[in-house]
């Protein structure tokens, strides 16, 4: 089964999920800029239904990070 | 839907733009005193749902007033420009004095003025439309809605604002308002803002506020790209009136002032203001023609009357037949039509059978049957002409032609009409009409090249063009402005860029008496011939051989039919014709 975090990524990033880890960052990935990581917060809220708080968005430097904040939030990611 | 639908939608696009690639993008650039970029999904699926392609650029951020006074550089070569701004981005500081402070206040109204003057510049510079936001009601301290003072001080602030923008924008002639504040309102003014975002991402709204902003501005945008829908075809029992006229009788129908009548009141409110705005209304319904007419005619809460509709297929025959012979009466085509019926068997038979056609079905919840029309984009119009005033008047106006035509030869009909017809140079006054023509006539039209109306203000001033229009009249009325003519003058050859013509008024004189009033037009211009090309789309076929019965010779080479200006042709002897080109000689300095 797809892992529906990665999913998620790839559509937004518009990147092919196999070439996506949890060590993923805007760092080592062109595609993931400052638009892109508005258009992933709207995204993740709206496809897990939760509300992230401004540190838990600060933080997510990592597709990792991103999980953590989810599961921190009972989110089964 | 969720906001995200039209967020993949847009991403699929730009990753893969798949059919009709070739065909022309519309060239869309964002900016704004916020980050603006949310904005682009939504408002690129928007435009894509309504067949245009867009291609959205975002200019830089917070530079409002460089880019009204140097849009090319800043935003490159585009078609439409949407500004975006607030007051508490421009002008913080004032805004927190002008609460307290006279002084301060008027200081601010000046800024915002300097801000209209900016905007007012870019109209006149940039060729393509310009769109500029409403200032919405400002998120600042001593603004704060809840508070208990807010509404001597900052509501005072806020009303001096925006009655100074909206009237200075409301003057501008290639600029249009976008109404973020009501907007704001709408959505309401917490669901609209997300403190999160304004933080972070310096914008201060939501998804959802981006997703309905993007479907406005794609609104606007389609408004002047995309023909209106030009009728309703209404059915009677449960949609204009709840209950069954031929069961229930007159006194057992449910409209009136109280649920369930109040709904059905309400939406022939909303179908009156639309016959007002130009569109046709048409009935078709299966019943007994005594008992519909006489809830028309007798029913005291009707707020339809029988002289608002336009055409009545009031029988047992099929919907599908009645909307066909409703279309071919008021000389439309089906996929103009927009038809409303309650029974879902009749909704599907009229799908499958007239694709065409917009079919919409009364809805389960009847409190929002008023609202049915009111919300979509089919009637979207940018300006609202005499002529659309009228045409309800205008049909039953036909319909007496139409009676003494009986018994008449077709000269002696012709005759007997009296029609008088006016060719002119287009002056301002005539631009929306004469824009509207272009983009919605579709049969009679040569080479159907559409146009914004700042396209068209650029063309009739330009020394090398003739934006010339024909007003029609005869003895039972006056059918207003209904044909369009773009000359384009080369030298010593004038091309004819776009010929079109109401489909209204064919077959009494009017073609012949247009054409040849433009050559003579053209002979003014020191023009030796005239060339013009029919340019085949699925709906032309009318005026294939125009050119041809009107005596122009075809040049296969280009393509082109050619009429040498030596000998003029003449308008038939029962018309009554004039040619004006004061408006064009006043334009322009004389040669």
């Amino acid at each position: 089964m797809t892992d529906p975090l990665i999913e998620l990524f790839a559509e937004v990033l518009q990147i092919d999920g196999a070439r996506l880890n949890e060590e993923t960052s805007p760092q080592n990935t062109s595609q993931w800029d400052s638009l892109a990581a508005m258009a992933l917060v709207a995204a993740i809220e709206e496809k897990f239904n939760v509300r992230l708080s401004t540190k838990q968005i600060m933080k997510m430097s990592t597709i990792g990070r991103a999980r953590q904040a989810l599961q921190s939030m009972s989110v089964p990611v | 839907m969720t906001p995200a639908d039209p967020r993949s939608r847009w991403r699929q696009y730009r990753a893969e733009p798949g059919d009709g690639a070739d065909k022309p993008e519309l060239a869309v650039a964002l900016a704004g005193s916020i980050t603006v970029e949310p904005l682009e999904p939504y408002l690129g699926a928007y435009l894509l749902s309504r067949t245009i392609r867009p291609r959205i650029t975002v200019g830089p951020f917070n530079q409002l007033p460089q880019i009204c006074f140097n849009h090319s550089r800043l935003l490159g070569a585009v078609d439409v420009i949407i500004l975006i701004w607030r007051v508490e981005d421009l002008f913080p500081e004032m805004l927190g004095r002008a609460i307290q402070d006279p002084q301060a206040m008027s200081s601010l109204l000046e800024e915002v003025r300097g801000l209209a003057d900016a905007v007012a510049h870019l109209g006149h510079t940039f060729g393509g439309t310009v769109i500029v936001s409403s200032p919405p009601y400002p998120t600042y301290p001593g603004f704060e809605l809840a508070d208990i003072r807010q509404g001597l001080c900052g509501m005072r602030v806020f009303q001096a604002i925006s009655q100074l923008w909206s009237e200075r924008v409301g003057r501008m002639e290639r600029v249009r308002l976008f109404d973020l504040h009501g907007l704001v309102l709408e959505i309401g003014v917490r669901q609209a803002h997300d403190v999160r975002k304004w933080q972070l991402y310096r914008q201060p709204y939501t998804e959802r506020l981006w997703h309905d902003a993007g479907r406005t501005l794609g609104r606007m945008i389609a408004a002047e790209r995309v023909s209106p829908k030009k009728a309703v075809v209404l059915d009677l029992d449960n949609t204009l009136w709840g209950g069954i006229v031929g069961e229930d009788r007159l006194e057992g129908l449910e409209l009136g002032d109280d649920f369930p009548g109040r709904a059905y009141r309400d939406f022939q409110r909303y179908l009156k203001h639309l016959k007002n705005q130009g569109v046709f209304l048409a009935v078709a319904s299966k019943n007994n023609v005594e008992d519909a007419m006489e809830v028309f005619e007798r029913h005291d809460a009707m707020i339809l009357s029988r002289e608002d509709i336009a055409a009545f297929e009031i029988h047992w025959d099929s919907k599908v037949e009645s909307i066909k012979r409703i279309a071919s009466r008021l000389n439309i085509g089906l996929d103009a039509l927009v038809f409303v019926d309650d029974s879902a068997k009749e909704i599907g038979e009229v799908r499958e059978r007239l694709p065409e056609v917009t079919c919409v079905i009364v809805p389960e919840e009847l409190a929002e049957l008023p609202a049915l029309l009111a919300n979509t984009e089919f009637f979207d119009m940018i300006e609202v002409t005499d002529e659309d005033r009228h045409r309800t008047e205008m049909v039953v106006a036909d319909s007496l032609r139409q009676d003494i035509r009986e018994g008449l030869s077709e000269e002696e009909f012709r005759q007997s009409l009296q029609l008088k017809v006016s060719v002119f140079a287009a002056g301002r006054q005539h631009l929306a009409r004469v824009t509207q023509l272009i983009n919605k006539s579709n049969q009679f039209n040569l080479t159907t090249i559409r146009r914004t109306q700042a396209e068209v203000e650029a063309l009739s001033s330009a020394a090398n063009a003739l934006v010339m229009a024909m007003n029609i009249s005869d003895k039972y009325g006056d059918y207003g402005l209904v044909g369009v003519g773009i000359l384009r003058k080369e030298e010593h050859l004038c091309i004819i860029d776009t010929l079109l013509m109401s489909c209204r008024v064919l077959g009494r004189g009017a073609e012949e008496t247009f054409i040849a009033k433009l050559a003579e037009a053209a002979q003014a211009l020191d023009c030796t011939e005239m060339r013009g090309k029919y340019v085949p789309t699925r709906k032309n076929a009318m005026v294939a051989d125009l050119y041809r019965r009107f005596g122009f010779e075809y040049q296969p080479a280009s393509d082109e039919w050619l009429l040498a200006l030596t000998v003029l042709p003449s308008p038939p002897p029962y018309v009554e014709a004039t040619l004006d080109l004061s408006a064009r000689l006043a334009a322009q300095p004389s040669r």
